[in-house]
């Protein structure tokens, strides 16, 4: 029903889309050819000025997770490689990798306690007390730790994502 | 520039793997690569030299593969003109953006349902309606506005029902080309309801497979802390009251986790089990009384009916009672249910809705079955002209009653309850929108659709008006009056669900009242296509009997006389499929073993982990220990005298490494372990080790 995966030319229409869309935030300095490959880069304030994601509490670790060197400035392939990730054609593994990088804020390819401190800070507005904080990424640990090292690793987080079948559609954006 | 030859050989495997595959599973595998785009770009124009150069060797063979070339690519550009076209995208979005993906998912099922009214429709005008338009008899009777409510009077006669299509062969040009009514109109409905029925076969079969959840006694607090988190909300508000809300689970979450499990008392279980035995029996007692209302109505009905033909103002509308009363029934009876519902104290919200859905199921399964039954085995013995005709007639009625009240609905329960909510009675607060309820009114009016299209062709096409126009009431609708919801909708779950109750009651309950039409009943003398036959069923018969006399469509009859027609080819059909159901449950068991196995696995390897590092480490401080005690300068002479007795130790990191690097695309920065070396005080030849 909703989630189509094969389709070529749904990439290709959703490209073109989002080709305008990258091309819209900047249209000075996007050129409409890109046959010859231009270096062009935006910087993080414009792609975070975006409707889909200015109100999203992790736009800054989204675009840093997709960013050519981890700062938030994204070029095309980028932009492109963000949204598709975050399309609903994307493979759950795919997203599920990408779910993990972007709530791995120190980048050690584990989602230690203090990820999971400003995750669930981000999540509510930082209005849970700190005890309450610690007490609930305790908790997470706890359930989601397969293999008992005090933190998730891709695998532990994989496996939580399995019991999640939600993850699909709510890791998605729509453009 | 050594680190660079096991990533080069790495890569080439893969483009080496990658070329040997078939150019779909090719696409597939790099889309699921977690690389970016343009290091997948590299690796695709690798590829693709690869096999070029692969092809060249090979020669001809690269030809071969062009036609098949073209015909994907023609098969591209039509669905992309199809996905041009995007109807609704934007108002999906917004939906989306503002309420979530649960609210969403009714908008994205209505529209699935919209297509299978779609091509009914097209399909049945095509086919039946059109060749009927040219043997049409012409229409007597005259047109007041009623009809369009009751379907009476001027509709009779026209290409809406059943009793109207003519049974005779109809050619334009005489000894040309004719077209047989009968085996258009069987076919045709036929021919619908088998591919519905595998479209949902393969719809539930593929969200079976991704939604399915292993095992429930798992981690509800983690998965909704990293999984849930809605993505497409965009709306500043949305966002905030999203934060909110799981702000306020977690917190409700926190002071259980502090609540002790209070045990209840004999007395205080017995209460409880007595009130859901009570709300239940009260339910279906409801759900009984409802039937029986609804069947002597019906009773009633057709005795008015019976009384002829005829344009009376009043006897038409009299005949509005019945859909009246079963939508009143639909509308109110439900909120009788979730009374019930608040009554009994349940442990989860979860379990509340459940119920509840699974009360307001039973009804509309009971009311549509006695309708059913009240159709097949009253109306088709009775006396009149055109028993179809009635049946259609009343479906048509019902069908737009139930329209109009959901139209209704949505006013009275959103609308003028905002209106309560925001001036009388602030505590209230604005409506949510009720999704269980909102689908299931969906699914029953797909039913009576379905059970419809054999009586009355064009209901389908009627249906779609109907669902379009839903739609954008709905989306308005929610739009101005409704909030997001504040409780978790488990989405998957739940669509998964309908999906299956689409399925499961809906599609074979209409199979089956359609079978037993099609084989059993006798079609009415005077009206329709199937006039004077003694079933339906009997005018493939005959067609079939026709085919013998030609030797070119011997093959047709053989397959008919021994695979369709014959019991013993079913029943072994359905052997086959008993045992292969059985393997594949083995099967499944198996690997539910093989999971746990598996799982125990991976927690005795942390353990061994652990247990490792603690050993490492207790060495390690041994030794510090006593290379303290040997001289007990400074950390360089320490660490100089050091070297020789290195030797064995260097062993001991390496074990560790082997064991537990894990097949990651992750690199390790850090080795999990020299963490913990180096905390431990001035211990610099940790680092040397590596």
């Amino acid at each position: 029903m909703g989630n189509n995966k094969l389709n070529e030319p749904t990439r290709l229409s959703l490209c073109l889309r989002l080709f305008h869309r990258y091309r819209d935030l900047a249209p000075q300095l996007v050129p409409l050819d890109y046959s010859d490959k231009p270096a062009v880069t935006l910087p993080y304030e414009l792609i975070s000025s975006m409707p889909e994601l200015k109100d999203n509490p992790f736009r800054q670790r989204i675009a840093e997770v997709f960013s050519e060197h981890g700062d938030g400035n994204m070029t095309l392939d980028d932009f492109l490689d963000m949204f598709s990730v975050l399309s609903e054609m994307a493979p759950r593994d795919l997203k599920a990798y990408y779910a993990f990088k972007i709530y791995d804020f120190n980048n050690d390819d584990y989602i230690c306690k203090s990820d999971l401190a400003k995750t669930v800070n981000k999540l509510t507005r930082n209005e849970l007390t700190p005890e309450e904080v610690s007490l609930v990424c305790e908790k997470v640990i706890y359930e989601a730790d397969v293999d008992n090292d005090g933190k998730l690793s891709l695998a532990d987080f994989q496996h939580m994502i399995v019991r999640a079948p939600d993850f699909l559609s709510t890791f998605h954006i729509r453009i | 520039m050594p680190e660079a030859d096991p990533v080069c050989r790495e890569e080439e495997d893969l483009v080496g793997s990658l070329a040997s595959m078939s150019s779909n599973e090719r696409i597939k595998a790099i889309q699921k690569m977690p690389k970016t785009m343009r290091k997948k770009r590299e690796i695709r124009n690798k590829v693709l030299k690869e096999r070029t150069k692969k092809s060249r060797h090979r020669g001809a063979q690269w030809t071969q593969g062009a036609p098949g070339v073209s015909f994907r690519r023609f098969g591209n550009a039509l669905s992309e003109f199809f996905q041009q076209l995007r109807p609704w995208h934007k108002s999906l979005k917004i939906i989306g953006a503002e309420f979530g993906t649960s609210v969403l998912s009714y908008f994205v099922f209505l529209k699935w349902l919209l297509n299978f009214n779609i091509f009914s429709f097209l399909i049945n005008f095509g086919f039946i309606t059109i060749p009927q338009f040219l043997a049409a008899e012409p229409n007597n009777l005259s047109f007041t506005g009623l009809e369009l409510l009751t379907g009476a009077g001027y509709f009779q006669q026209t290409v809406l029902y059943y009793g109207f299509y003519t049974n005779a062969t109809i050619s334009k040009v005489e000894n040309g080309p004719s077209y047989n009514m009968q085996l258009a109109y069987i076919f045709t409905v036929g021919i619908y309801f088998v591919i519905c029925f595998l479209i949902l076969l393969f719809s539930m079969a593929r969200f079976f497979s991704s939604n399915f959840r292993l095992t429930k006694a798992f981690s509800v607090n983690a998965s909704k802390l990293l999984c849930t988190w809605d993505f497409n909300i965009t709306n500043e508000e949305a966002v905030k009251l999203q934060q909110k809300n799981l702000l306020t689970q977690i917190k409700e979450d926190l002071t259980e986790v502090n609540k002790e499990v209070v045990n209840f008392s004999v007395m205080e279980r017995f209460v409880h089990i007595a009130t859901h035995l009570l709300a239940w029996v009260v339910s279906l007692a409801t759900a009984v009384a409802a039937c029986a209302g609804v069947y002597f109505l019906s009773i009633n009905n057709l005795k008015l009916f019976m009384k002829g033909y005829s344009n009376d103002l009043q006897r038409q509308s009299a005949m509005l009672v019945l859909p009246v009363i079963v939508s009143l029934l639909n509308t109110l009876v439900p909120f009788l249910f979730s009374w019930l519902g608040h009554l009994e104290k349940f442990q989860t919200p979860g379990q509340h809705i459940y119920v509840t859905i699974v009360r307001n199921i039973i009804l509309k399964i009971s009311i549509v079955g006695i309708l059913c039954y009240y159709w097949l085995n009253i109306v088709a013995t009775s006396e009149s002209q055109c028993w179809e005709t009635l049946v259609g007639q009343d479906i048509y009625r019902l069908v737009l009653v139930d329209f109009i009240f959901c139209l209704l609905g949505s006013f009275f329960g959103e609308f003028l309850r905002r209106i309560i909510g925001t001036t009388v009675c602030v505590s209230l607060g604005l409506p949510e929108f009720d999704i269980g309820r909102n689908v299931l009114d969906l699914i029953y009016a797909q039913t009576l659709t379905w059970i419809g299209i054999l009586f009355s062709p064009l209901l389908p096409g009627i249906q779609m008006i109907a669902f379009l126009i839903v739609f954008f009431v709905k989306k308005v609708s929610l739009m101005r009056n409704c909030q997001p919801p504040r409780e978790v909708w488990r989405t998957a779950q739940m669509t998964t669900s309908f999906i299956f109750l689409l399925f499961c009651p809906s599609f074979l309950g209409v199979l089956s009242v359609t079978g037993v039409t099609v084989w059993r009943l006798k079609p009415s003398e005077e009206c329709g296509p199937f006039r004077g036959l003694p079933s339906m069923y009997a005018a493939v018969d005959e067609w079939i009997q026709t085919l013998e006399r030609y030797t070119v469509s011997k093959w047709v009859v053989w397959i008919y006389h021994n695979l369709i027609a014959s019991e013993l080819f079913f029943f072994i059909i359905s052997t086959v499929v008993l045992i292969v159901t059985y393997l594949y449950w083995q099967i499944i068991q198996a690997r539910k073993t093989m999971i746990k196995l598996l799982h125990n696995q991976i927690i005795n390897a942390g353990q061994d982990k652990k247990f490792l590092l603690q050993k490492l480490q207790r060495e390690q401080r041994a030794k510090r220990r006593s290379s303290s005690a040997l001289g007990g300068r400074g950390q360089q002479r320490s660490s100089s005298s050091y070297h020789p007795s290195m030797q064995p130790a260097q062993e001991v990191p390496g074990y560790p490494e082997r064991a537990f690097d894990r097949n990651q695309n992750t690199s390790h920065n850090e080795h999990p372990f020299s963490v913990e070396i180096s905390s431990s005080s001035d211990f610099s030849p940790g680092k040397q080790l590596r």
